[in-house]
Formats: C-alpha cells, sequence, structure tokens
C-alpha cells in the first residue's frame, strides 16, 4: 500500500494496538479529533476511549500518567501536539521516565513513547517549530528516534513501542504528506540504533536525519555518484559504525541539522569523527545547520532552515579542499 | 584584600550590587531566614528587608516565572534554584519565555534577571543534586550560561552576570564553594562575560575545563607544558580564545563532569574540526562524565573525571 508518514505513523499504532491489548494512547485531540495532524485517526473508534485518552491540555499530566501506567504494565503511547510544547513536562522526562530503570535497579522499567511532530517549515506560530533533540540525547536514559520515511517511520515506531526503555520519537511534520511510498501491510521492525545509507558515494558524506534527509538528497544528486548520504535514523544510541565507515571511505563530511548550531546533536557526530576516523579526514568537517535564534515566524522560516542549496555551497567547498 | 571562598564571594557580589542597584531582588527557596541551602545569601534579609529577599514557595516554575515578569517591569530579580537538578519544572518558563521575550517582542522587552544553582557532583548528595547539564542551556538561544571555576572570578562573573541586560544561567560548582581561597578585591568588579581565562600558558598542549573539574585537572596537568583553559562562559563560547590556543599547541584535552554525549565538549571538538583541523597534531581527547544517571554517592568518585584519568588521558594524547 503507497502511504505517506502520518498514514505510515497511524498503520504502526493500529496493527500494534490490535495486537497488543496493553497499549493506551493519549494526548490532546487525538481521540475524537483523530489527532492535529490525523496521525490517531480512527483510532478511538476502533479501540475505545478506554485505550485512547483524550487528555486536559497539561503535558505534565499526560506524560507523568504515562509514566505511571509504564511502570505498572501497560505500555503508554503519548502525544505531545507540538514539540514547544514539551518543556512543561521536561522534570517527568528527565527525573522520572529516564531514570525508573536506574533508580529501581531494574525492578521497574518504563516502556513509553512520546510521540511529538516536531520542527520547522510549516509557517506555524511561535512554540511550534523547534528542533530540541539535542536536549534528549543529553539526557541518559532516553531513546531518540526520527524517522525520514512512510517505510521507516512504521518499522521504526513498531521497535520503539516494543522497547522496554522510554523513547522520544520525534515525526518530522513538514514532510508528514510529502513523501508517498509503497509500505508493507504487515507489521516489521526497522532496529532502533542503526542507521541507513541513503545515496552511496565516494567524496563526500552527509549525516542528516527527519526532513534534512531530503534536502540533503537533493544536494547529492546535484553530484552524480560523489556523495553519500547517511540518513541517523536513532540519534540516541547512535550508530557510530555506518557513519566512520563511510567517512573513512570518503574523508569529508558535512553534518546537516536543523536546530541551534551550538551544543546541537551535530556537534556529537563530529567528536565521533575526531575519535574514529581522524586519520582519514582529507578537509574539515563542515555543519550545515540552524542558527543560535529563536526559531523565526513563518517570514523568515525558509532563511533559517538548512536546504538542498546552502547543503550544495558545503558541498562544493570541501569537494576543491 | 581578604581571602575569600566561592560561597563568600557569591554572598558579597550580591551584597554589593544590592547597595548599588535599588531595583534588584533576590528569590528563592529557603534564601530568607535560612540564608540559602549553602549560605550564599546568608544575611541578606536582615539587611533589606522581607521586600529584597523573598522566601519562596517549592515551586520553580513560580520561582522562574516571577522573575521573568518582575525583570520585564524594571527590577533586577537573581534567582536561586536550589540545586541545578530542580530546574527541570521551570525549563517551560525559562525556555518559552525568559529566553525570548526580546525576539518576541521586537526588543521592546529585555529579561534582565539571573538564575543562580548550585550544580555538579562529588558532595555525597543524593538523587537530582548532582547533574551537570550546562549543555542543555547552551543550546537554547536567548540565554548566557556562565560556570566561574574560583572565589575571584565568580564575584567579577557574577556582578557582570547581574548587570546584564539578558537572562543568564549562573551554575555554581557547589563541590568546591569552600574549597579553594583567594584574595578578593573589596570594590565591585566585573569580569567580562563571553571570554575565556587562560589560567597557565603552555606550549605543548592546550587543556580546556570548567567549573570544579577545572581544580582537578589543573592538578593533574603540573607535569606537563600545557595551556590551561578556564572556559567561564559556556554561552556565548570565546573559541577565539580557544582556536589560537589549539592553532599553537595542536593538540587539545577537554575535560567536564556532565554525559559525554551532547556535552559542550563535543560542541568545542566541532569547532576545532571545523576551524584549527589543519594545525592537529592528533584527535582531540576528552574526558567526561558517563552517557548514565548520575550515580549516587558510593559510587561517584568513578563516575567524576579525576586526576587519574586526566592523567591517562593526557599521556596517550602526548604519545601520538
Amino acid at each position: 500500500m503507497k502511504l505517506t508518514i502520518v498514514d505510515a505513523i497511524r498503520e504502526a499504532l493500529k496493527s500494534e494496538m490490535a495486537k497488543d491489548e496493553t497499549i493506551i494512547i493519549l494526548g490532546e485531540d487525538i481521540g475524537k479529533n483523530g489527532g492535529v495532524f490525523r496521525a490517531t485517526d480512527e483510532l478511538q473508534h476502533q479501540f475505545g476511549d478506554n485505550r485512547v485518552i483524550d487528555t486536559p491540555l497539561s503535558e505534565i499530566g499526560l506524560v507523568g500518567s504515562a509514566i505511571g501506567m509504564a511502570a505498572n504494565g501497560l505500555k503508554p503511547i503519548v502525544e505531545i501536539q507540538f514539540m514547544g510544547f514539551i518543556y512543561n513536562c521536561f522534570d517527568q522526562i528527565i527525573s522520572h521516565a529516564a531514570r525508573l530503570r536506574t533508580r529501581t535497579r531494574g525492578k521497574l522499567s518504563c516502556p513509553l513513547v512520546i510521540r511529538v511532530p516536531y520542527s520547522g517549515g510549516i509557517h506555524a506560530p511561535e512554540h511550534h517549530s523547534e528542533s530540541m533533540e539535542a536536549i534528549f540525547t543529553h539526557t541518559p536514559g532516553i531513546k531518540v528516534v526520527i524517522p525520514s520515511t512512510p517505510t521507516d517511520a512504521k518499522g521504526l515506531l513498531l521497535s520503539a513501542i516494543r522497547d522496554p526503555d522510554p523513547v522520544i520519537f520525534l515525526e518530522p511534520k513538514r514532510i508528514y504528506r510529502a513523501i508517498k511510498e509503497e509500505v508493507p501491510d504487515e507489521a516489521y521492525e526497522t532496529p532502533l540504533g542503526k542507521a541507513r545509507v541513503v545515496t552511496e558515494g565516494t567524496e563526500v558524506t552527509i549525516i542528516a536525519w527527519g526532513a534534512m534527509v531530503r534536502e540533503a538528497v537533493m544536494a547529492a544528486n546535484m553530484h552524480e555518484g560523489k556523495i553519500e548520504v547517511i540518513d541517523v535514523r536513532t540519534l540516541f544510541p547512535l550508530d557510530e559504525d555506518t557513519i566512520i565507515n563511510s567517512v573513512k571511505k570518503t574523508g569529508r563530511a558535512i553534518i546537516v541539522a536543523e536546530a541551534p548550531r551550538t551544543c546541537g546533536f551535530a556537534a556529537d557526530i563530529i567528536a565521533c569523527i575526531n575519535d574514529k576516523a581522524f586519520s582519514h579526514i582529507k578537509a574539515p568537517v563542515k555543519r550545515v545547520t540552524g542558527f543560535d535564534t529563536v526559531f523565526p515566524l513563518a517570514k523568515l522560516e525558509k532563511l533559517y532552515l538548512p536546504d538542498a542549496k546552502k547543503i550544495d555551497m558545503a558541498i562544493e567547498k570541501l569537494l576543491v579542499y | 584584600m581578604a581571602k575569600l571562598n566561592i560561597i563568600q564571594a557569591v554572598n558579597q557580589a550580591l551584597k554589593q550590587e544590592m547597595e548599588t542597584d535599588k531595583s534588584m531582588l533576590v528569590l528563592g527557596e529557603d534564601v530568607g531566614v535560612d540564608g540559602g541551602v549553602f549560605r550564599a545569601t546568608d544575611s541578606l534579609l536582615t539587611e533589606y528587608g522581607e521586600k529584597r529577599v523573598v522566601d519562596t514557595p517549592l515551586s520553580e516554575a513560580g520561582i522562574i516565572g516571577a522573575s521573568i515578569g518582575l525583570a520585564t517591569q524594571g527590577f533586577k530579580p537573581v534567582a536561586e534554584v536550589q540545586f541545578s537538578g530542580f530546574m527541570y519544572p521551570g525549563f517551560d518558563q525559562l525556555i518559552s519565555h525568559a529566553s525570548r521575550m526580546r525576539t518576541r517582542s521586537r526588543g521592546r522587552f529585555t529579561c534582565p534577571m539571573v538564575v543562580r544553582s548550585p550544580y555538579s557532583g562529588g558532595i555525597r548528595a543524593l538523587e537530582h543534586h548532582s547533574e551537570s547539564f550546562e549543555a542543555i542551556y547552551a543550546h537554547i538561544p536567548g540565554l548566557k550560561v556562565v560556570i566561574p571555576s574560583g572565589p575571584y572570578n565568580t564575584k567579577g562573573l557574577l556582578t557582570a552576570a547581574i548587570r546584564d541586560p539578558d537572562p543568564v544561567i549562573f551554575l555554581e560548582p557547589k563541590r568546591v564553594y569552600r574549597a579553594i581561597k583567594e584574595e578578593v578585591p573589596e570594590e565591585q568588579y566585573e569580569i567580562p562575560l563571553g571570554q575565556c581565562n587562560i589560567v597557565e600558558e603552555g606550549n605543548d598542549v592546550t587543556v580546556i575545563s570548567w567549573g570544579a573539574v577545572l581544580k582537578t585537572t589543573k592538578q593533574a596537568i603540573a607535569d606537563v607544558d600545557a595551556e590551561l583553559i578556564d572556559v567561564q562562559t559556556i554561552y556565548p563560547l570565546d573559541t577565539k580564545t580557544i582556536l589560537n590556543s589549539v592553532k599553537k599547541t595542536g593538540r587539545c584535552l577537554i575535560v567536564h563532569e556532565a554525559p559525554k554525549t551532547g556535552g559542550l565538549g563535543a560542541e568545542i571538538t566541532a569547532e576545532i574540526m571545523d576551524k584549527a583541523i589543519l594545525h592537529l597534531q592528533a584527535p582531540v581527547a576528552r574526558v567526561t562524565g558517563y552517557d548514565t544517571v548520575f550515580p549516587l554517592y558510593k559510587l561517584e568518585q568513578q563516575y567524576l573525571p579525576d586526576e587519574g584519568k586526566v592523567k591517562l588521558a593526557l599521556q596517550k594524547l602526548m604519545a601520538q
């Protein structure tokens, strides 16, 4: 069946809920309304309001409840409507979800998925366009997953739901409906912690995730056969081997990320290249990122966001270095 | 000049600035009657009264939220969050409001506030008391992040932070609150934000650190001709001083307490890999905490970078 990313997410939720009766979905407008982006459309109709719960507008409440459920044998999947709303429940995520396993020396675990539409590019108001993945990759105890295609969205979400620990699942909302592809009907898992080589090339490795993968591939297409694009897919734990093997082959790397530059996850990947592929590097490792400013309103967001053109400029620089 | 420790330097900086600037007030949990859990605000209440030294309820969102309101209306709030692990309930206020007030209002409002918080490990504390999350604040546009390492720069940096027109997160290395005594000038002075301090000049390797672990690092590198840099301001980061030093020495070691992934060590490494790669004679080395929850006190010595770990990393680096 041909599906978009948002369709694939709904398919994953639907098939897993049918199979595993301990799964509960909770969030703002996810029931009757089917979710602000329709990711949970029809689910309440199918599974009832005991398993698909419309919550009050309280992120701290819904994540807090989900932690309690997860610790007591249920599998809650939470939707935070936009990434900018997640700060309210930081304390629940960092001080509790992330630590339950350590704190109880393994007696309790917290099998919880927090789905969040994230990143910019849809002309949204303030608080709707942030890319704050790096805050979670810096928080021990949390896995961070970001799909970039419908096939991966379904497979990664199923793996995240079946994972025994808390997973932050960030959905690149700009491309929710931009890509349609054949997605297998049956349930399948795409393993967490594994990157994907999207296009092979010999001269430069571009490492990206989320909506930026598409931009990276567009830039790569301007340089036939020269550019290897890697979709990180799981930011934490990071698949260092795939990245390092590629950089050892090409000797040049560009990391693309929407988030502000300073202390973004791109820096981590560069640090990893420094640690493990230093002697193979032929040129400075470049970052194409957002800026260290608050994410701008609609009029300026195109200037803020990395795109194929900005990536291409970095490629050109590295190719002649 | 009197010899002060860090906690006395904080206290003096607060007191003197409250004297100079009548719009300044201090608020937080136990900062008044009790004088602060570490006595940083000792005797401020008796001196300035409860309108300027406010004991708040146990609500970090409330403390930071109230500070934002005060800051936009002409006051200079200096809030204390008792331990940096208690900061998370106030994150929404910090990230969604304090850091954005200037941008959101196109400069009509600013948010001149300081959030002081004792941070990092090593005092055999309970859970939630030992975290080092400076990198998270450094990733939030609109926040400045400052970490002093000794009494002298504590007073100067805190005074500069209070006078800064924008929100500053001021993280105090509580493990060395009373471990270092230095001559501190009686008069007020500022150490500019956004500048690293070259603690010791050297030629063979650049060693970069900040906060409590700077002391450990300094002891560990005594036998090497190392240039020791105290970052002081985490954001905005003084990359110029760092890059110039690395270009001179060709080697770099970064020491920090925070978990490795996503730490400021990665950011510094990334800048060096972009802008000084041709000068490097070896990969940048990092000695950091682990990607685990900060352990309880029995294991905290294993978790924290110590002299042995820094020496080992330095040996390896110099042999390359």
